[in-house]
């Protein structure tokens, strides 16, 4: 006969303010295998865990039900505790009488009746409980940084500073992502490039940073601590263990194509680097703009290079590595404002520019090497306007969320012109100015006193006359209409999700919201984690933020590797799906359900009358699941279970309430 | 066609490899016939060909999942759904099949006024001239009508029906896509079917066959023609049909060999407009 042993937590007031917890106690005793109950005011302290362990001696109890917070909160805790004690720490139940009733309701008398109906369903499952056992898997100790930007640089010489081996994937030719294209960096007006480039060399010269760039991930396999991920490096046609990158091919090559690292703004040849600073300092033939490659014709690159590094034969590359974690820090692109914003010319003005290729014009390495110019005539602006929250904050058009670097780049920019262009004038058009960074507000009050304009409303036309771009819009503050006369209107345009995100998510295994963003463990306490074990995330591709949280996520998602790569194995769940292989008829729905991939069709000898046949049934992978449950559903026999809510388990509970 | 068919079947004996060959046999009644399992050439002779050929040939072939030989089955097009179905669903292997498909000409069944598909979707042999075929403006009139009903209406409409039901499960053991090892119905320590014989415990078959297979229904009416109690089973599963159709788009069921159960898969771009 099983011995029960109930303990109801009173958490300060949190719980004990609405729920009679001495009632709760009382009426737990009645329950069938109950031989022990009682309150406590917190039963996750020192003292509380200590008066469970004693009470456990003393009343010999083989199971244990604590009504208290949510599991999430605590149950780690009390299955910790039970490992002193002769109890298996999976024959636990916690009745989550704060979040899901003291918190949640106001009668006292209803929400007590509510607590001890929910310590009766846990102790009608806790009987149920069998003891499971975790097992240890092995770990790689490796780690995948997939992108290169800011977010990926920092996580890699993190983790590789830390002395584990890591692989950085980047799908250009160069690392630096969006930070080296940009000029200078608020609140402190830093130049991007000095402080990042430093950071893209370490990488290139840390001993324990194999650099890929021009690749990108093709397949994943495996679960954590065990990653076999596939990479595809893209044929560079340029041999670079030999190139010195001295750069004669780029200044002969014939061919000129738009700059994708200039934003359009200038352009650039078929061979070459990314940008000057690019790392590996070493140039790549575009195939899609090289006459060679596309017509047989040129090949003027190959005749002159002193080394003979052309290769126009280069074919990609498929590489199979073996990783104990993955950081994806993808990043973000801007959005396509063209189609979503006809009414500001939906592109067809050259002089409507983004804030990224406003910080190509500024940035001293840009094609106008720092002269704010305008793209369509090459004069200097006199009147400039900022277009804050196109895309953001638009629901109806764009998205609906606030991409939150704009404010302040916004702020930035406006700065950068009254200090570059003597007598200028900026008008920024906003919806509400948002600062909330360490010296963002006192940046923000600067631009104003330097004389930026703020003018609170959207705009709602662009139109062009006499050279001018006529920009109407509405003071909301005043409640009047304006007309701006500009030379040049810059949009502050909304972060969304790199492409292929969707595709590299599918591949991980890892949840991505509506938007395409990554969605992290927890948004408060796992915010570096994925639902994937063994799978961080870093950066902008979690959601909009500037650099010093990007930055700050980065080193926070190194330190999750790390402590993951620092064991030599980890313990696994033991709360994962179960096949039934006698049921299993092998139909394999519960494999295309599975979120993580975790399970595969096997054949498995059975006999069948006389002979041996090869069946085929469902096989869980326990490295991989993460007991979601999914595959349950699925199931139409049955024949899988989530140990630990085994489907007995759950109908014993509901009929303790209803029957 | 009845001679093309006995040919088709000797030629596949004269290849020796087929084991057995499922078709159908005149019983002493005229306006009935019953499952047919030739073994040999001999057998041929017993097969018919008539408009009383009302059974699916291709569920058998479940009860023989690892054969020594291939099984042979003479298909119509609802059994070569069957067959289509049972193979994505992994319960039977392409390779141990041989399947003679024959242009079916419509059967002494009321579902045979509905069917879309007369002519196999997949066979070895193809006997008969395949037809143009379209899906018939009939295909949810009963699910509509059902659904015109007021809510109380509804429910004592199926009370009504659920009242009368036995119970015998005649309509999952015929079903091409009930192909579990064993049923949920039949387990009785998980508690899922309760073994009483009420109308709550009925209605809770029926609901639950409806969506274990709703997603999956090759609209054969097989479930409706062996109910012994007339119950209209087969607009449940329509019912789903038109749902799924209405959400994502036509959808026929068994068509192909490889073709996922609509609300069994997991696609990142579904429709989420309850999220």
């Amino acid at each position: 006969m099983s011995r029960v042993g109930v303990f109801v937590c009173h958490c300060g007031t949190n719980i004990a303010q609405t729920v009679d917890v001495e009632r709760v106690a009382e009426a737990a005793k009645s329950f069938p295998g109950v031989v022990y109950s009682s309150t406590y005011k917190y039963m996750c302290s020192e003292p509380g865990q200590a008066m469970i362990k004693e009470t456990i001696e003393k009343e010999n109890l083989d199971r244990i039900v604590i009504c208290s917070c949510t599991p999430r909160m605590h149950e780690v805790t009390f299955r910790k505790m039970l490992k002193g004690t002769k109890i298996n720490p999976y024959q636990l139940e916690i009745a989550n009488i704060r979040e899901q009733c003291s918190w949640v309701h106001t009668d006292k008398e209803k929400a007590t009746e509510k607590a001890i109906n929910l310590a009766r369903m846990s102790v009608a499952k806790v009987l149920l409980n069998e003891p499971l056992h975790t097992s240890s898997i092995p770990i790689t100790k490796r780690a995948l940084v997939i992108g290169g930007g800011i977010a990926g640089i920092q996580a890699a010489l993190d983790i590789a500073d830390a002395g584990h081996e890591v692989v950085l994937v980047e799908k250009e030719s160069s690392i630096g992502g969006k930070m080296a294209m940009l000029d200078k960096t608020f609140p402190t007006l830093d130049c991007s490039a000095c402080i990042s480039t430093p950071k893209m060399v370490d990488v290139s010269q840390h001993p324990n940073i194999t650099l890929m760039t021009s690749s990108e991930i093709e397949s994943v396999g495996g679960y954590v601590g065990n990653f076999d991920v596939t990479i595809r490096q893209k044929a560079k046609y340029v041999n670079h263990d030999i190139c010195t990158g001295c750069g004669l091919c780029e200044t002969k090559c014939p061919t000129k194509v738009i700059s994708e690292f200039n934003q359009g703004l200038a352009k650039r040849p078929a061979i070459g680097k990314m940008y000057a600073q690019a790392v590996p300092a070493k140039p790549v033939i575009d195939p899609n703009a090289c006459r060679k490659l596309i017509d047989g014709k040129c090949g003027l690159c190959a005749k002159l290079c002193p080394l003979g590094c052309i290769n126009f034969e280069d074919e990609d590359k498929l590489v199979t590595e073996k990783f104990g974690a993955i950081v994806v820090a993808t990043g973000y692109q801007l959005i396509e404002w063209g189609e979503l914003y006809p009414e500001y010319g939906g592109g067809k003005y050259k002089d409507v520019i983004t804030g990224l290729q406003f910080e190509r014009l500024v940035n001293a390495s840009g094609p106008s090497e720092g002269h704010i110019l305008r793209p369509s005539d090459n004069t200097e602006p006199k009147t400039i306007v900022i277009i804050k929250c196109v895309g953001s904050r638009d629901p109806k058009k764009g998205k609906s969320y606030c991409s939150r670097a704009c404010c302040m780049y916004g702020a930035k920019h406006a700065h950068q012109i009254l200090d570059k262009i003597p007598g200028a004038k900026v008008v920024t058009f906003y919806i509400d100015v948002r600062t909330p960074g360490k010296n963002y507000e006192e940046f923000y009050d600067n631009t104003r006193h330097d004389g930026a304009i703020y003018v609170r409303g959207r705009v709602s036309k662009i139109y062009e006359e006499d050279g001018k771009l006529i920009c109407l819009g509405e003071d909301s503050l005043l409640a009047r209409k304006v007309a701006v006369k500009a030379d040049m209107v810059v949009l502050e345009t909304a972060m969304v999700p790199a492409v292929g995100i969707r595709e590299l998510a599918g591949m991980l295994g890892i949840a991505v919201d509506n938007h395409g963003w990554v969605t992290e463990a927890h948004p408060k306490l796992r915010p570096v984690e994925t639902q994937t074990g063994g799978v961080f995330l870093c950066g902008v591709c979690q959601g909009p933020k500037d650099i010093p949280d990007t930055v700050a996520q980065a080193g926070a998602a190194a330190s999750k590797v790390i402590g993951l790569l620092n064991k030599d194995s980890m313990e696994t769940s033991p709360m994962i799906s179960k096949v039934d292989e006698s049921k299993c008829a092998g139909c394999g729905f519960c494999v295309k359900m599975c979120p993580y991939k975790a399970i595969t069709l096997e054949d498995i000898d059975v006999r069948q009358g006389p002979k041996t046949v090869k069946k085929t049934v469902a096989k869980i992978n326990g490295g991989l699941c993460q007991g979601c449950g999914a595959c349950n559903v699925a199931c139409r026999t049955g024949c899988i279970e989530l140990l630990g809510f085994k489907n007995n388990q759950i109908l014993e509970e509901v009929d303790s309430l209803c029957l | 066609m009845i001679n093309e068919i006995k040919n088709a079947c000797l030629k596949a004996f004269e290849s020796g490899e087929v084991g057995y060959i499922i078709g159908w046999q005149a019983t002493r009644f005229a306006d009935k016939t019953t499952p047919l399992f030739m073994r040999s050439a001999e057998d041929v002779e017993k097969l018919v060909w008539n408009k009383y050929c009302v059974n699916s040939t291709a569920k058998y072939a479940l009860e023989d999942k690892y054969p020594e030989k291939k099984i042979g089955i003479i298909l119509r097009g609802c059994d070569s759904r069957a067959v289509a179905r049972m193979i994505s669903d992994k319960q039977l292997k392409r390779e141990n099949l041989y399947l003679i498909g024959v242009v079916c000409d419509g059967k002494e069944d009321p579902i045979c006024a509905t069917c879309s598909h007369k002519t196999p979707v997949i066979y070895d042999v193809l006997i008969g001239q395949p037809t143009t075929e379209e899906i018939s403006p009939e295909r949810f009139a009963e699910v509509e009508k059902i659904a015109a009903m007021t809510p109380d209406e509804r429910y004592n409409y199926w009370a009504v029906q659920y009242d009368k039901c036995i119970r015998c499960y005649a309509c999952r053991n015929v079903c091409p896509a009930c192909n579990c090892v064993e049923c949920y119905a039949d387990q009785y320590r998980t508690g899922w079917q309760g073994k009483a014989h009420n109308r709550a415990e009925n209605q809770v078959y029926g609901l639950t066959r409806a969506y274990h297979v709703g997603d999956r229904c090759i609209e054969c009416g097989q479930c409706e023609r062996v109910c012994p109690m007339n119950l209209p089973i087969m607009s449940q599963t329509r019912k789903m049909l038109k749902d799924i159709n209405d959400l994502f788009g036509p959808t026929e069921c068994g068509l192909t060999i490889e073709e996922a159960p609509v609300l069994g898969e997991y696609d990142l771009n579904d429709r989420e407009e309850f999220m």
